[in-house]
């Protein structure tokens, strides 16, 4: 669509057109019910928390947001491959690059990620007693670098320059000679903002867990989820420097003229390697918690301690520990040499036995269990057979003679959709409706609850099992369109139905959020007659929680109360100092500044890169200089 | 006297060294990325352009300062303000030392056109030391802060803020004696 102004013409792609009709009608239209329901001190008291919970919705908020976009964009690839040689819209070449490329960096970065963090800021200081995460103010400041690089990634489409390389982003494709425009520069800014964010929550998360746990909550006491969280911060430190890094090599192929990922003596196979020694720790970290949400759901859900609580714990941290010596498996096809290639697969089927273990741990918690089929432990029952199948093909694929078929196929879509949505997305939502409570005081609907469940469940399966055959049928992945005569039509058709089943489950979470705060159905501390600390507080959880101090003795320190000392936990005699909460506009206006910078460098304008370099360092000064610890030691003082 | 060690700053010390955890990684990173290029096949090859001279000054600069800093925390324990400052200021002075070798030793290397795009050996040097000289540069400003807070604000917030910048110092220091062994001794001291 082209338009004139000021004598220039303007040329704006239709989907670009209506997008930004959607978002600005939508902003407005938010603006008007937020002034007419007077809920703006609400959102500033949100803006400038630094309490876990709050975060933790915030992250699980602007999850949701991101789910929409990439989950719309989800359904436009699915509509353009519904048919052959079909000719949808925009959506052929370039654009379809822009769509899946934008739609997997969304999903794996600002959705999967977003929404395991919100989880743990919610619920992972509650389980262990602590009164709040360690660094509150960092904790803010993680959320809005997280959201700061999310809203980079994501405005590149209203600029009508969406990262297009994938979102592997493998060079050369994704070096400045190929693709000059500015949307990869996007991807490089966008994540490495949001990575720094993702660093300091994993160093938050770490220094909670290890110094803040209730007196007696031994590591050895601890619920799945915490320590899952513990486990998947150590990766996230590990792993996430090495995307920064190879992001900062990137940022100097693109802008400043080295030549590390092409030319003569460069090396995009070094890109390669760097990505995946990040990416798949990355798949990893997503997954971990789920397992620990699973875990915890699983075990109240049926009454009964997790079975094999130490090998659970072993299990884990195998698969973190394994979760490093695995990347090459995405590199089969590079031809590193039968060695090597016979290693990666050796250690990445090793993966199996841990996870296997864990998942006949989560059978045998339920067996002779007193199951409860809630919402979330449908989502949890889901989860299970829908995993084993994506690791199933995992092995599959891991048998590196194998992949040079599979390799870059609708199969290898298929299987990290197993997982990432059979795993991580589950796990998520199972997490949401079981610490909905925590969060807002209310449960969310029951009924509506199961309708999301099983529309989203079959919807799932009816859109990937498909693919596993596309796949096998010579389906490459990243394609636009296919032939009649590639004998794939079928299978794409159903994948193309199932998505939108899988829309219509989303709706029903939607609506269902709706309905609950519309008709709230207040439920007391303890809705699932729980087994952990969280539930031994109030509903949501109060800025300072645990006054007293309980004294824990066992695992799930409740459900031994409630059996042995009517529901009364143990007072412990003193507790450790708690964090210092405060209320601050810097880690929003830090954030902002932090994408002004981004900006200047996508855009090549020096002197802004400057002012805001300058804005960015003086962060640092105003930080140190208003600091509550030197606050709280004059009012100590003063006493 | 260790009275500024609270239990919250417990938490900032394990937080700061979880977060070096993070720097040294994205360093090996770095240092991974010069092995494999380094030398390359287009010239310059290393040894046309290091000058021992040089590298070994900012070394003396930079390793004494890790020396003060160290200094520097012994007063703070003991609680004696003049050696906090003499700590302080000998540090920063040696770290301009440091920054200014540094400037001038790129400032003679592009004037005789080894720049960053020449080729892959000087784009992974230059990406490796110039993001520790940028560390420097940041302790600098850090240093700056510090001493203006120093008699601003309660001595126990004071030492606390000194202890966690001497960590970051000293992990400054232990990457700069990597970049010596690793990046100019193969090719300077052989």
């Amino acid at each position: 669509m082209t338009f004139y102004l000021f004598d220039r013409s303007f040329y704006i792609a239709s989907d670009v057109l209506l997008a930004y009709i959607t978002v600005i009608l939508s902003g407005a239209a938010l603006f008007y019910l937020i002034t007419k329901a007077n809920k703006w001190p609400t959102i500033k008291k949100y803006v400038t928390t630094t309490h876990h919970r709050k975060i933790g919705v915030l992250y699980l908020l602007s999850a949701t947001l991101f789910f929409i976009r990439a989950g719309i964009e989800a359904l436009i690839i699915r509509i353009q491959l519904a048919v052959p040689e079909n000719d949808w819209w925009v959506f052929q070449g370039d654009k379809f690059n822009e769509a899946f490329t934008t739609h997997g960096t969304i999903m794996i970065f600002f959705v999967a990620m977003p929404l395991l963090i919100g989880l743990m800021n919610v619920a992972v200081p509650l389980q262990i007693g602590a009164r709040d995460m360690a660094f509150p103010y960092m904790n803010a400041v993680s959320f809005w670098l997280f959201l700061a690089g999310a809203i980079l990634v994501n405005m590149s489409f209203f600029m009508t320059a969406s990262p297009n390389a994938g979102w592997t982003a493998y060079a050369p494709l994704s070096v400045s000679t190929y693709t000059p425009e500015a949307g990869n520069d996007y991807y490089v800014f966008g994540l490495q903002v949001s990575g720094i964010g993702t660093i300091l929550a994993a160093i938050n998360m770490i220094v909670t867990i290890v110094r803040h746990r209730a007196p007696g909550m031994k590591l050895t006491r601890m619920p799945l989820f915490p320590w899952s969280t513990l486990i998947t911060s150590f990766l996230i430190l590990i792993a996430f420097p090495v995307l920064t890094i190879a992001l900062y090599i990137l940022m100097f192929d693109r802008m400043f003229g080295t030549q590390f990922f092409t030319g003569e003596a460069g090396s995009p196979i070094y890109w390669q390697h760097l990505f995946w020694i990040f990416g798949h720790p990355e798949v990893y970290i997503i997954i971990l918690p789920a397992f620990g949400i699973f875990s915890d759901v699983i075990s109240t859900f049926s009454k009964k301690r997790v079975f094999g609580y130490t090998s659970m714990v072993i299990a884990l941290a195998i698969i973190g520990l394994l979760g490093f010596m695995v990347w090459v498996h995405h590199m089969f096809t590079v031809g590193l040499g039968p060695l090597v290639n016979t290693f990666f697969a050796i250690t990445t089927m090793l993966i199996a036995v841990p996870t296997g273990i864990k998942i006949f741990n989560w059978l045998f918690t339920m067996r002779k269990g007193l199951i409860r089929f809630t919402t979330p432990m449908l989502f949890s029952l889901g989860f299970i057979p829908t995993f084993v199948v994506g690791g199933v093909t995992g092995v599959m694929l891991s048998v590196a003679a194998a992949d040079m078929q599979y390799h870059d196929s609708y199969f290898v879509v298929a299987h990290f959709h197993y997982t990432m949505i059979g795993g991580t997305v589950l796990g998520a939502f199972a997490g949401i409706y079981y610490w909905f409570p925590k969060m807002f005081g209310i449960k969310l609907k029951d009924t509506l609850g199961k309708w999301h469940f099983w529309l989203f469940v079959i919807g799932f399966h009816i859109t990937f099992f498909p693919m596993h055959l596309a796949g096998l049928n010579g389906m490459p992945r990243r394609v636009y369109t296919y032939l009649p005569k590639d004998d794939v039509f079928i299978y794409n058709f159903v994948s193309t139905i199932g998505a939108f089943l899988m829309g219509l489950g989303t709706l029903a979470f939607i609506w269902n959020i709706y309905q609950s705060f519309k008709k709230p159905d207040y439920t007391g501390n303890d809705p699932w007659d729980g087994r952990t600390l969280e539930w031994s507080v109030p509903s949501p959880a109060p800025e300072h929680p645990f006054q007293p101090m309980p004294l824990v003795k066992t695992i799930d320190p409740l459900w031994e109360a409630k059996r042995n000392r009517g529901g009364k936990l143990p007072e412990a005699e003193s507790a450790r100092s708690a964090p210092i909460d405060v209320t601050s506009w810097q880690p929003i206006g830090l954030a902002g500044m932090m994408m002004v910078f981004s900006l200047a460098f996508i855009y090549h304008q020096t002197w802004l890169q400057i002012i805001a370099g300058i804005g960015v360092l003086s962060f640092f000064v105003i930080r140190n200089l208003t600091d509550e610890h030197v606050r709280v030691t004059r009012e100590e003082e003063n006493e | 006297m260790n009275t500024f060690k609270t239990e919250r700053f417990r938490d900032k010390q394990l937080g700061f060294a979880m977060y070096l955890i993070a720097e040294a990684i994205m360093f090996a990173t770095l240092f991974a990325t010069y092995f494999i290029y380094t030398p390359t096949a287009i010239n310059p090859i290393p040894e046309e352009v290091f000058e021992a001279r040089t590298v070994i000054i900012s070394s003396v600069f930079l390793l004494t300062s890790s020396a003060t800093i160290h200094y520097g925390e012994k007063a703070v324990e003991k609680g004696n303000h003049k050696g906090i400052w003499i700590g302080l200021v000998t540090t920063f002075l040696l770290s301009v030392g440091f920054i200014g070798m540094e400037a001038h030793e790129f400032h003679i290397y592009y004037k005789e056109g080894f720049t960053l795009t020449e080729n892959l050996f000087l784009s992974s040097f230059y990406i490796l030391v110039g993001l520790h000289a940028s560390h420097v540069l940041f302790g600098m400003g850090w240093m700056l802060v510090l001493a203006y807070q120093k008699n601003r604000i309660p001595f126990m917030n004071y030492a606390q803020k000194q202890n966690i910048f001497s960590y970051y110092w000293h992990f400054v220091d232990v990457v700069w004696i990597f970049i010596i062994t690793l990046v100019y001794g193969p090719y300077l001291f052989y």
